[in-house]
């Protein structure tokens, strides 16, 4: 937030702002704010004039893309704007538009970033062994575990294997592991929502 | 969603969020939406500023729902159908049902009533805790003001007869006339972001993507679409037999790796467990997981972060931990609780090491020897998946378009099939010209459509289906009967089919059967004749108000398997024990000891708050959310908290019934004195996970991943209880006692 408030006041300061609003147009409004007039009345559109100073010396206003995306954490569906820059998602943006939340969100989906940036993310695949956690590859990871399933399957069956998957999954996801499960051979894949 | 489907047809909410602003009173049962689902609540408030509707809480918890509601009706957990049926009763004593409705549209109308004859006042009063007064000032307030819509969840659920509760609610509203008009439905808010899309078109252990079931037909359908010989398909099983039975469940797959395989539904145990972003500590009787943790030979957790299953179970090998991308890490569709699919663009690349969930089953069916049939499909293979999977951390965009494009052409029993990426990402562009009340576009290139394109959506030009069961609308924009998925005689031989007068608009005025074929002819044909027709290709059928092929046809009150009352117990007995039910024995009456209340007295419940969600790994992880609300609790009236000696943040120990182990399960918490709950009743949050019976279990985290909060997980002390028909955990009614730490 606090990035494209900067953002919008650059904005302000480098372009006219189009209005229908004959009381706000650009040069009058600068004008009256020039001699401390209308502020108040001007509300959240009026750049802090304690700050116009220092930010009309024009620090390049960093560019961000910008993408749209649903909140993961309920079934509500909120929009949610994420922005990036240098592959880095730097901050979040209400998405005012959209036909459900009209840009509002809960403290988890204010906090949406944090599912992605937070310290806590597992980095890299690792495996439990002889008490301890170790870090592997992907390649060693992957192939231990299909080894393994292979034997369980030649030994036990299909039907040796479970899966829990989730509900947080896309569409897609969900197909794909019941679609996957059919070819392993089992139908013990649920992710509980059958009531 | 059998609930809804055993009544409707599809298992659905039957409206949307955004429609609750045409409600004129909205009843919310077992649900807490302004902390579970907060920002469904501005529409919410939305009716009961603009329409004065009137928002009716009924909860054995006084939520922060409650605090916006006009009437609050305190209520015993677990009691849903009596109360629901109390008003019914009022409701037909009074003569404020819908007759046309009724007459017109369902069937099993008599049945209900003699059952609901049982449910006076007084009764309903004794069973639930709620007056005669609240009981008659709630029935009137419905009645008065229609249309009005019902709206539940995980409370009136997660009980071992959730089934026939979800059904009770459906009565109501069809004997209210709630159904198939705008501000009327059965709104049940579903809990995940992805939970309706992936029962939809996912399934589960007894069906195959978009409800068809895993019989032999239903194989044959996909061994169509999936192009790969039906046979082929039988030899991936262990026996034909094997293919058509209903795998174990997430409930209770425990129980795979723990009984003797004589007891179980299949000839050996489980071995390998795979989770796929999901976590443990939502799972009911978590002492039995930790055990099954243990015993398994090989346990795969793919997920964002380190979760609860990782450390929980006490061994020293064959743990694989392995980062997955989260949803903002790759684009997709999801399809929210009112049946909208939104498709959401990659925010970033996978961070760190992670892999999208496709790319990670991609892989593992190159190395288990399926990748060609698993990328393929009757039109071509997925475009963009690599010979090698070996070093993919995520497949393009038009992979994952063509796994959806591949649903279009599969689900067509439920209309997953004019949702193309397409169309979704150019509503995406779109959504400033949607109408906040209808959900529908107004201009620009997505005119006349619906938000999210609500499925049914039957063709690539069909706007979506917003309302479902809606008579004033044609089948081409969305209008539909019940679904007439009974065949066209009930076994006594009444009509299935709705009556004359009674069908969308634009079409033949009467009921009609489904159109043959139109949920397995890849071409699609029959749909697009049906609409030609102005038939919706599903039917015109009659909800079900007695639902003949499952247990307890019409609902009936069955006390909790931990009642605290011997004597409902004795009136209201739950059911029969069961031999198999997915793969594994579920006894009811064995387990539903009347002793119990002697020495666990007090009701435990639970639910979510705000700031976390499920297992909550990734929330517990986010400085921001465990800065608002940082640790693990029990809510405790005054009074029994008084009387236990027990202060306001002192540590508390709850504990609950032996049931299927030696010992009593405990937790140990903090204790939050209030009177959300009643005297009666302790209420638990379930996002915590990390410390098992009073012990942390911080240290067990591979270093910098214990996340910023640990705490007991409510369900180490959830106890055994199983909704009759989808086995769905009965977390919101048991019995504990607690004492000072």
């Amino acid at each position: 937030m606090t990035l494209r408030r900067v953002r919008e006041s650059e904005t302000l300061r480098s372009s006219p702002v189009e209005t229908l609003n004959p009381l706000m147009d650009r040069r009058k409004f600068l004008k009256s704010a020039g001699v401390g007039l209308g502020v108040g009345a001007a509300g959240s559109l009026v750049p802090n004039p304690i700050f116009r100073e220092a930010s009309a010396a024009a620090v390049e206003a960093p560019k961000l893309a910008q993408y749209k995306t649903i909140c993961t954490k309920c079934a509500v569906g909120c929009g949610l704007i994420g922005e990036v820059k240098d592959g880095v998602w730097v901050s979040q943006e209400p998405w005012f538009e959209h036909p459900i939340n009209q840009g509002s969100l809960c403290a988890k989906g204010a906090a949406a970033r944090s599912a992605v940036i937070s310290d806590k993310r597992l980095r890299y695949p690792m495996k439990l062994s002889g008490g301890k956690w170790q870090r592997i590859s992907w390649d060693q990871g992957m192939s231990e575990i299909s080894a393994k399933l292979l034997e369980l399957r030649k030994k036990y069956g299909p039907d040796a294997l479970h899966i829990n998957f989730s509900a947080h999954f896309s569409n897609e996801h969900g197909y794909g592991i019941r679609k996957w499960a059919g070819m392993w051979g089992t139908n013990n894949v649920d992710f509980q929502a059958r009531i | 969603m059998a609930g809804l489907a055993n009544v409707f047809g599809y298992g659905a909410m039957t409206n949307s969020q955004n429609d609750i602003r045409n409600s004129r009173s909205v009843m919310i049962i077992g649900m807490n939406p302004a902390e579970n689902h907060p920002i469904s609540m501005q529409h919410i408030l939305t009716a009961k500023e603009v329409n004065r509707a009137v928002i009716i809480s009924v909860d054995p918890r006084f939520t922060k729902t409650s605090a916006f509601a006009n009437m609050y009706v305190r209520i015993r957990s677990g009691t849903d159908i009596p109360f629901i049926f109390g008003l019914i009763n009022i409701i037909l004593a009074k003569g404020w049902e819908d007759k046309k409705m009724i007459n017109e549209r369902t069937y099993g109308f008599e049945a209900l009533k003699t059952e609901v004859a049982k449910y006076d006042p007084d009764t309903v009063a004794d069973i639930t805790g709620a007056s005669k007064e609240e009981l008659f000032r709630v029935a009137k307030a419905l009645a008065e003001n229609r249309p009005g819509t019902v709206i539940w969840a995980m409370g009136g659920t997660q009980h071992s007869n959730g089934t026939a509760v979800v059904r009770s609610y459906c009565a109501l509203q069809l004997v209210l006339g709630n159904m198939g008009r705008p501000g009327g439905g059965c709104d049940v808010f579903r809990g995940h972001d992805g939970i309706q899309g992936v029962t939809d078109v996912g399934g589960g252990p007894e069906h195959l993507p978009g409800y068809y079931g895993i019989a032999e037909s239903a194989w044959k359908h996909y061994s169509n679409v999936w192009d790969v010989p039906y046979e082929w398909l039988v030899s991936r099983f262990k026996s034909k037999e094997m293919m058509e039975k209903p795998g174990f469940t997430v409930a209770r797959w425990y129980e795979g790796v723990l009984l003797d395989p004589k007891e179980l539904g299949q000839d050996t145990n489980i071995k390998a467990v795979f989770f796929m972003g999901h976590s443990t500590n939502s799972m009911q009787q978590m002492d039995r997981v930790k055990k099954a943790l243990e015993k398994v030979e090989l346990i795969v957790d793919f997920d964002p972060f380190v979760t609860n299953t990782a450390v929980l179970p006490d061994r020293t090998d064959g743990i694989y931990i392995m980062p997955a991308a989260t949803n903002y890490e790759q684009p997709g569709s999801a399809t929210n609780t009112n049946r909208d699919l939104q498709w959401r663009q990659k925010v970033v690349d996978p961070i760190w090491e992670a892999r999208t969930d496709l790319a990670i089953m991609i892989d593992l069916a190159e190395r288990l020897g399926f990748k060609k049939q698993f990328i393929h499909n009757f039109k071509r293979d997925w475009r963009g998946v690599p010979a090698s999977m070996k070093e993919v951390k995520a497949l393009p965009d038009q992979t994952v378009e063509d796994v959806l494009r591949e649903i279009n052409s599969a689900c067509l029993s439920i209309g997953y099939i004019g949702q193309t990426p397409e169309r979704l990402k150019r509503q995406q562009q779109w959504a400033h010209v949607f109408d906040i009340k209808t959900k529908k576009a107004e201009g620009g290139p997505v005119d006349g459509e619906q938000w999210g394109l609500p499925w049914p959506c039957w063709h690539d030009k069909h706007p979506g289906t917003h309302i479902l069961y809606r008579l004033d609308t044609p089948a081409s924009r969305g209008g539909a009967g019940f679904r007439a998925v009974w065949g066209p005689k009930a076994p006594d031989g009444e009509t299935m089919l709705a009556s004359d007068g009674a069908a969308p608009v634009g079409g033949p005025n009467a009921g009609y059967p489904a159109q043959k074929e139109y949920a397995t002819d890849l071409t699609q044909e029959p749909i697009k004749q049906a609409l030609a027709e102005g038939r919706n290709p599903y039917g015109n059928g009659r909800a079900r108000l007695n639902a003949w092929n499952i247990p307890d046809p019409v609902p009936t009150h069955r006390e909790p398997i931990h009642s605290p009352r011997p004597d409902l117990i004795a009136k209201w007995p739950t059911y029969d024990d069961v031999k198999e039910h997915y793969r594994v024995p579920q006894p009811y009456k064995s387990m539903q000891k009347p002793d119990w209340v002697k020495k666990y007295p007090i009701i435990l419940t639970t639910g979510r708050i705000v700031e976390l969600e499920g297992g909550s790994a990734a929330e517990r992880s986010s400085w921001w959310l465990v800065e608002l609300n940082p640790e693990m609790y029990v809510e405790i009236h005054p009074k029994l908290a008084n009387d236990h000696g027990i202060k306001h943040g002192d540590w508390v120990w709850i504990e609950t019934p032996e049931d299927m182990d030696d010992k009593p399960s405990r937790i140990k918490v903090k204790a939050k004195v209030t009177r959300r709950v009643g005297p009666d009743t302790v209420f638990l949050p379930y996002h915590w996970g990390g410390v098992f019976e009073g012990k942390s279990l911080a240290d067990k985290y591979p270093e910098g991943t214990a996340p910023y909060s640990v705490g007991e997980s409510a369900n180490t002390v959830t106890t055994y209880g199983y909704d009759r028909v989808t086995q769905m955990q009965e977390t919101k009614t048991t019995l504990c006692r607690i004492k000072k730490a």
